[in-house]
Order: structure tokens, then C-alpha cells, then sequence
């Protein structure tokens, strides 16, 4: 015995159609009217509308633990937040460079050895953070360091989060040497002074090394207490020189490598009062770099508040290059 | 999409989206890690969603994604409609009181719901629980708005011959 079908088969997507509201005007008509005729489809009708009432009461029915759950995703939100650095590698002068930041600022910039993808660069082997490719947010100051890099850009006053700095002492050796302004140039050994750890410059070398915003926590700035360059993103020493002709720092082959020109830079003695010297006043050429520092132009000097020095008076004999 | 755009997204959805993998995987504790799943996903890519897009959908279809790799294992998926069986009371909410019949009625669907092929289950929840257009369904479900309707329409078909011989309460017009 065969079992009749319980809908009339070529109704049924019509019928569905009707009960859930999907119908149209015409297939509504004809649904009607074979309802009309046809009482175990008037009775199917009434069914698909009772299931969409059992159905429609999920909807506003209350879960189980949803305030729960909500705050579970707060917190790994944050979490995820807290970790994310969006990064984008660019080509640039001094080959290509990763920029990463955070939602608080600036957190990464590397100079890329050995290849431009992002395999290469540190933040792939750090656990500690979700690194996530994304253009737009740091399109701007890669913008910004090519007119820096290019000498038509002065100042890049982006936010920082130095959340990639190793210690506390690294982080405190990073903002003293983020206040180096633009043209100016001092130690190791100065920084070290000037964070209250006079001994502790080969530590403050170590800091600038792991230095994770180079350029705009300004690294190249510092130098040996002889005015020798070393040291810059690994061995690239090159680039330092580069940086620092930029800013109007010129420098000459020395007998290790290269050098400061300090004939031809101001200087100005921190232990002095607040005035600016020329290289041949007394000692102070003479004098190691660590109290030492070197400026490219008596407009820096003016700017940092000083005042000519009344023997030399670079104000009457400026330097001329 | 800033992050304030993200953070009203969850502000609005969180709460629907939880309910959808409730649906789909019939246990708190999993629809809870399956939108947390959601979320950070979705935080991952939100940048790059335009900013006249569809939050809501694109959402749904994240989450139905997720749903998805969950129970590619078949085991999971059997176990699940088992579990369905022994903590209904967890996707039930409170509902009209006293009402046993329609309580019992209600959890009779429950199962025949957690019974059906996984796309029917999921395109049925979107349609008539969350209200998606076809469009949207079928974004979420990897197929054409025609195939999502068709999904809906063989769900509905399933669960009313299944039902066939439980009454479901009726209208009052209809008594």
C-alpha cells in the first residue's frame, strides 16, 4: 500500500511561501484557492503558520549566560587590542622599511635586511603580539619619513608606544634620546648622564640598539664620546651618516670610522652656562662628547634657548662650511 | 571601519550573534568560545570593511564560517544533536509560564530543528529567528539567495512533517 503524499506536491513551495510571508500577490491568490478546494492542504496551512509562531518565540526568548559570554568577549577583546600592531612595508631610500603601530601610537620601524617580506622582520618571531598588514594606518607617516629622510621634513610628531622596548632603563633611554632635537648630536655617555646612570653607557648602547622606532626616536643622534660613529641598525653605519647629513651633521673618514666633523659644528658644554660655543673656543673641541653637544647651526642653538659665548662670539664669526 | 566603529558593532550584535551559535551548537559553553571566535575575527578584518557595508550581515556570515569549521568533524555534529536531547532547557528561554503543552511542543521542535542538515539549520535560523534577507543568507552560507531559499523552504517541510501528529498551538482564529 502506497502512502498518499500528505500536500498536494506542486502547491507546497507556494504554500511554505504563503505561511512564512515570502508569497507574492499571485502565488497568495493561488494558494487561497486551492486551499479552498483542498482541506488536508488548509490544514498544512495552518501548520507551517503554527511553526512560525513556535518559531517566533526564540526570538524574543532570553539566552542562557549571554552577560556572561558578553564579558568573556570584552576581555579578550581588549586583550587582542592591547596585542595588535597593524604593519605595512614600504620602499624607501634606505631600503625597505616596516612601520607598525598600535591603537596608541608608533610602535615599530625596521630597516629590513636580507628581504622585503615580512618573514624578515622581528615582529614574526614575536609571540607577544598580533601583527595584522594594513596600509591606511601608517600610509601617513610613511609619508611623513620620506620627506624627513629626503630633508623637506624637520619633526614627526606621531605618538609613540614604545611597548616594544625590553626594560623599563630601555624605555627611559629612549624618551632622553627622543629629546635630542633635530641637528643636534651627543653620546653614549651623555644619555646615560642625562637619565642619572652615568655608568651605565655600554647599557645605554644596548637600549638604542634594540631601539624599535628608529628616525623618529632619533638613535643616529648618538654617538661615541670621540665623535666616532657606531653602531646603527646592526653594522649599518652608513645610514647613520646618512641620517645625519640629512639634519646638516656633516662628517669625515676617521681612523675607526667615520666621524663628526667638529670643526664645523657649534658646541655647547651642558655643564656651562646656557651659551654656545665655537669648535676653537678653548678645550671645549677637545673635550669628550659625553657633556659635549654638537649643533649643526646657531638657529638650533637660538631655538634650545642659548646664548653666544662672549669670548668667541659665534653670533659675530658664524662657521663657514 | 575605526575602532569605535567596531567597538558599536559589538555593542549591537554581540548579543544576536551569541544566540545564532546557540542555535547552531545547542550548548553555552560552545556558542560562548564560537563568538569570541567571531569577534576577534572580525576585529582582524574590520578595517577593511567599506564603510557602507553591512555589519550585521557581514557578522553573520563570519559567524556561520565559524560554525561551520566547528563542526566539519562529524562526530562534533552528532554530538551536538545529542546534546540538543539532554540540555534543551539550555536554548529554551523562559517562554509563557504554565504553558506545558506549548513548553513541550516547543522543545519537540527544538529537536526537529537540531536535527536538520546543517545548511537547512543554519539559513532556517538566519531567515526566521535573525530575520536575514536571501541575500544575506546565502553570503553567509557560501551559496546563491535561490539555494538559501531553498534551504529555508526544505527546513520548513522537514520540520512540519516531523511535527505531523504533535500539535503545535494554534492561533485562536484558527481553533
Amino acid at each position: 500500500m502506497t502512502r498518499k503524499p500528505s500536500v498536494c506536491q506542486e502547491i507546497e513551495p507556494a504554500l511554505v511561501a504563503t505561511a512564512i510571508g515570502d508569497a507574492d500577490s499571485a502565488t497568495a491568490t493561488r494558494v487561497e484557492a486551492h486551499t479552498r478546494a483542498c482541506a488536508r492542504c488548509r490544514e498544512n496551512l495552518v501548520r507551517y503558520g503554527a511553526i512560525e509562531r513556535a518559531v517566533g518565540v526564540w526570538r524574543g526568548a532570553p539566552a542562557p549566560a549571554e552577560e556572561l559570554a558578553r564579558e568573556r568577549l570584552t576581555s579578550r577583546l581588549a586583550d587582542l587590542r592591547r596585542r595588535t600592531l597593524l604593519y605595512r612595508i614600504f620602499p624607501s631610500p634606505l631600503g625597505p622599511i616596516l612601520i607598525a603601530r598600535s591603537e596608541e601610537g608608533v610602535s615599530c620601524i625596521e630597516y629590513l635586511t636580507g628581504g622585503s617580506d615580512f618573514a624578515h622582520s622581528r615582529l614574526s618571531r614575536d609571540e607577544s603580539i598580533e601583527a595584522l598588514q594594513d596600509g591606511a594606518e601608517v600610509e601617513g607617516l610613511y609619508r611623513d619619513l620620506l620627506e624627513y629622510v629626503e630633508g623637506r621634513r624637520t619633526r614627526l610628531e606621531w605618538p609613540l608606544d614604545l611597548r616594544l622596548a625590553r626594560s623599563p632603563f630601555h624605555r627611559a633611554v629612549l624618551q632622553a634620546t627622543a629629546a635630542v632635537p633635530y641637528g643636534a648630536v651627543t653620546s653614549y655617555a651623555g644619555i646615560a648622564g642625562e637619565i642619572g646612570a652615568p655608568r651605565a653607557v655600554r647599557a645605554v648602547a644596548q637600549a638604542l640598539r634594540h631601539n624599535p622606532v628608529p628616525i623618529i626616536v632619533p638613535c643616529h643622534r648618538i654617538i661615541g664620546t670621540s665623535g666616532d660613529l657606531i653602531g646603527y641598525a646592526g653594522n649599518r653605519v652608513g645610514l647613520k651618516e646618512r641620517l645625519l647629513a640629512v639634519e646638516g651633521v656633516p662628517t669625515e673618514r676617521g681612523a675607526r670610522a667615520p666621524r663628526v666633523a667638529r670643526r664645523v659644528l657649534y658646541h655647547y658644554d651642558r655643564n656651562d652656562e646656557r651659551q654656545y660655543c665655537l669648535p676653537t673656543c678653548g678645550s671645549i673641541a677637545r673635550r669628550p662628547i659625553g657633556r659635549v653637544t654638537l649643533l649643526a647651526s646657531r638657529e638650533l642653538a637660538q631655538t634650545l634657548g642659548l646664548v653666544p659665548c662672549t669670548d668667541c662670539r659665534p653670533d659675530l664669526h658664524p662657521i663657514s662650511r | 571601519m575605526d575602532a569605535d566603529g567596531f567597538d558599536t558593532l559589538v555593542a549591537a550584535h554581540h548579543r544576536e550573534i551569541y544566540r545564532y551559535l546557540l542555535r547552531a551548537t545547542f550548548r553555552a559553553s560552545e556558542a560562548d568560545d564560537l563568538a569570541q571566535e567571531t569577534f576577534l575575527r572580525a576585529y582582524r578584518a574590520h578595517r577593511a570593511l567599506p564603510p557602507d557595508a553591512n555589519g550585521r550581515a557581514w557578522l553573520f556570515a563570519i559567524a556561520s564560517n565559524v560554525a561551520k569549521n566547528h563542526f566539519r568533524a562529524e562526530s562534533r555534529r552528532r554530538r551536538a544533536h545529542a546534546a540538543v536531547l539532554e540540555t534543551r532547557s539550555e536554548t529554551d528561554g523562559a517562554g509563557p509560564e504554565g504553558e506545558t503543552l506549548f513548553k513541550e511542543t516547543r522543545a519537540m521542535l527544538d529537536t526537529v530543528v537540531a536535527g536538520l542538515p546543517f545548511k537547512q539549520r543554519l539559513a532556517f535560523t538566519l531567515r526566521k529567528v535573525h530575520d536575514l534577507d536571501y541575500d544575506a543568507i546565502g553570503r553567509s552560507l557560501d551559496c546563491s539567495p535561490d539555494s538559501a531559499r531553498a534551504h529555508v523552504f526544505q527546513a520548513l517541510r522537514k520540520i512540519r512533517r516531523s511535527l505531523n501528529g504533535y500539535e503545535l498551538p494554534l492561533g485562536r482564529d484558527e481553533r
